[in-house]
């Protein structure tokens, strides 16, 4: 289909088949193979250093830092068919983020694991995934007018362990505030583009989580058989089932427009904040009608740890409340709606910004 | 992994934004000349012949009908822009839209060589409206229960029957009717229907209004006494109605007036938080953001049907996302406001229409409960 497109009149946004097609493979397989599922989730060693040989783990990267230089339409399709296998790699954290961050700072990247935050004034970040198991922590830290990188390594920062919500290692990292001091400067779009990217990418994790959802909860319904019948037959569970595929599928059709926005214009379009968060607040809501009917549909068995569908639910529900609340981007979103006012909101809706382009 | 239910999004090229600001300039010009007042749902609201022909000296008429028919040729990526920018501004544009979303194209892909000279054109200028009857006291979203009925009679067909719903047939120059052409078939409940072109001056027409709750008359019922239509007036195949008409829905029901009807209304309570007259509340920015992804949506799958790709079950989708959302932005604006307190004529006019039209959003053009088991049977579940 996308071969018959003229580009002055439409143009594709999709990643490469082939790419995803060995990606599908790789983690269709990786899923087949893996123990069953736990309360906790730990690294998976062995699944990142295959990545690692794929060069997989610092796809968007640019070469000449050691990656792979794939466009974000690659990178997306990536961080969503991991997250449907519910992969234990830190992929967003190393590959996206903290590769990004230490280019931009002009600083060197030797490949070992890294995780990322974002440090307050004292130096104490929350949340920070896979931060055990880092061997350096790459930190953007706001330090009074100015904004910096720092790639603190294993050693010199204090680590309290913990979990969050989806049960992926998340610890509380106090730096050294000299550590960060000495951080080399970056611009102050870095600073802004960091919640973007970040943003931007657990949307297309939390979109590969709801596909996989869909295809668990479509095979249970046409299998379970209950009055005679697969329960699929019955149209109040087809409705339950329409709705959350139709909002993953809404979910997408946003995440994939702020990914394409970005990659076209390398993040530099300035309504970026817009279509981010019009992807942000589409998987956020979509995630209450996704998870809530996805456990309706699948019954008793949903709710065990034994199965699958927890490894999807908890992660969607813990990543869509990163990089920012749904609710304080709706505020974003709200704040640009009404200085766009009544005659340039459809300007806004379609471009991200309340004037026209030029 | 399943087939994707919606085609993936693309992004629009600077062809179509160029037509999209020539449009839009066009509209602002309007609007500050007073030629029309924007309102909500206009598609099925705001009749005007006149600007309707003025969209048709534009070439913004019948885009997609080829030049020989004396349309303009143009992609139906084209006159997704077109259309966006025409019902986000509330302009008045009930004339058109059935002839313009419908007729010309069941024409071009069924008619006869002279059916096709004889109205596409019209539809094209402006000149011809046209209205659609498939509705029937006993047959909504069943519509194989079709009752009005085809006879056979020497050079034609003698129809008689009533149908319900057909808007603005108190308007309009002819309408499409489907009518049952030969016995039910308890094997095939779907065969043995045909569609006619009817004049709905001719002799044996009746149209009577059926007045909206707000007191309005958009919808009418037209009773067919016996009307004789020609054979040359037969659209299609006799007997292949029922196909004839599934085949242009993905067109029917993925289209922006499927999450657009309240874009006014919109963009008004976002001028109205700016200025205090209504609280700041982030269910704006949810409604918006909505609103943002359904655009990418409806136009992904206009692509994919510019490409003559399947997009019955995206459509659905569309529909059922975007006729819902539709509704809910006047509900949701509807829960800001207080009566009384505040004076705001503009917000209300257009928040009281959006409330009084909300019911109809989800009921025409198919169900929501009937295209929710579209998706359903997308997703293999019947």
């Amino acid at each position: 289909m996308s071969a018959s497109l003229d580009p002055r009149l439409a143009r594709s946004t999709s990643a490469d088949p082939d790419l995803v097609a060995m990606l599908s493979q790789l983690f269709d397989d990786y899923r087949a193979a893996r123990s069953a599922p736990r309360e906790v989730i730990d690294f998976d060693a062995e699944l990142w250093a295959r990545l690692d040989e794929l060069g997989l783990t610092r796809l968007t990267a640019s070469e000449q830092s050691g990656g792979s230089g794939a466009s974000w339409f690659d990178g997306a399709a990536l961080l969503a068919l991991a997250a449907g296998a519910g992969a234990p790699v830190p992929l967003l954290e190393h590959g996206f983020l903290a590769a990004w961050l230490l280019e931009a700072a002009g600083l060197p990247n030797d490949g070992r694991l890294r995780t990322v935050c974002r440090p307050d004034p004292a130096g104490v970040a929350l949340n920070v995934t896979y931060g055990r198991d880092a061997a350096s922590i790459v930190a953007l830290f706001e330090d009074g007018d100015e904004w910096r990188v720092a790639d603190v390594p294993v050693d010199r920062r204090s680590i309290t362990r913990g979990r969050n919500l989806a049960g992926e290692p998340s610890e509380t990292v106090e730096f050294d505030l000299a550590d960060l001091a000495a951080g080399a400067t970056v611009e102050e779009e870095v600073g802004e583009q960091f919640h973007l990217r970040g943003a931007l990418a657990r949307c297309a994790q939390v979109c590969g989580a709801f596909e996989r959802i869909v295809e668990l909860v479509v095979a249970h319904v046409r299998e379970r058989e209950q009055f005679g019948r697969p329960i699929g037959r019955f149209q109040a569970v087809q409705r339950l089932v329409a709705d959350l595929a139709a909002e993953a599928s809404l979910a997408r059709a946003a995440t994939d427009t702020a990914v394409a926005r970005a990659t076209d214009s390398d993040w530099t379009d300035p309504g970026l904040l817009f279509a981010v968060g019009v992807a942000k607040s589409c998987v956020g809501h979509a995630a209450s009608v996704v998870v809530r009917n996805a456990h309706q549909a699948l019954g008793a068995i949903g709710t065990t740890l034994e199965h699958e569908l927890h490894t999807l639910t908890k992660p969607a529900l813990a990543r869509r409340s990163e990089f920012g609340s749904i609710h304080e981007w709706d505020e974003t979103l709200t704040r640009l709606a009404t200085s766009a006012g009544h005659d340039r909101l459809w300007s806004l809706v379609t471009t991200g910004r309340a004037a026209p382009p030029h | 992994m399943t087939r994707a239910l919606v085609p993936p999004v693309v992004t629009e090229g600077p062809d179509l934004t160029k037509l999209r600001l020539e449009v839009r300039a066009f509209l602002d010009d309007q609007v500050a000349d007073g030629r029309f007042v924007p309102h909500v749902d206009t598609w099925l609201t705001r009749w005007d012949r006149e600007f309707t022909r003025e969209l048709g000296r534009r070439g913004w008429l019948g885009m997609t009908i080829p030049t020989e028919y004396g349309g303009h040729g143009r992609t139906f990526l084209e006159r997704f822009v077109v259309t966006e920018e025409l019902l986000v501004v509330g302009a008045p544009v009930a004339a058109q839209w059935v002839a313009d979303r419908q007729i010309g194209p069941s024409l071009l892909r069924h008619g006869t060589e002279e059916q096709k000279r004889a109205f596409l054109p019209r539809i094209a200028s402006g000149d011809l409206v046209f209205g659609i009857g498939m509705s029937e006291p006993d047959a909504g979203s069943d519509l194989a229960g079709v009752r009005t009925r085809g006879e056979r009679v020497d050079d034609g067909w003698r129809l008689t029957g009533t149908k319900v719903w057909t808007s603005g047939a108190h308007e309009a120059d002819a309408f499409f009717v489907l009518a049952r052409t030969a016995q039910p078939d308890p094997a095939d409940r779907h065969a043995g229907l045909s569609q006619f072109i009817v004049d709905l001056r001719a002799p044996g027409v009746e149209i009577r209004p059926i007045l909206s709750m707000g007191g309005d008359h958009h919808f009418n019922e037209v009773h067919l006494d016996g009307v004789f239509v020609p054979d040359e007036r037969v659209l299609g195949q006799v007997g292949e109605g029922w196909r004839q008409v599934t085949s242009e829905l993905g067109f029917e029901r993925s289209g922006p007036e499927r999450f657009l009807s309240t874009f006014q209304l919109l963009a008004e309570a976002a001028s109205a938080m700016d200025e205090g007259r209504l609280p700041q509340d982030v269910g704006l920015g949810r409604h918006v953001a909505r609103v943002a992804a359904l655009h990418q949506m409806s136009f992904a799958v206009a692509t994919a049907l510019e490409a003559h790709a399947e997009a019955d079950v995206a459509a659905a989708v569309v529909k059922v996302l975007g006729t819902t959302s539709e509704g809910d932005i006047a509900d949701y604006v509807d829960t800001l406001t207080a009566t009384g307190w505040v004076e705001d004529e503009e917000l209300y006019r257009l928040l009281h229409a959006a409330i009084l039209q909300r019911p109809g959003f989800t009921l025409r053009g198919g169900t929501n409960e009937i295209l929710s088991g579209v998706i359903a049977r997308g997703l293999g579940l019947r």
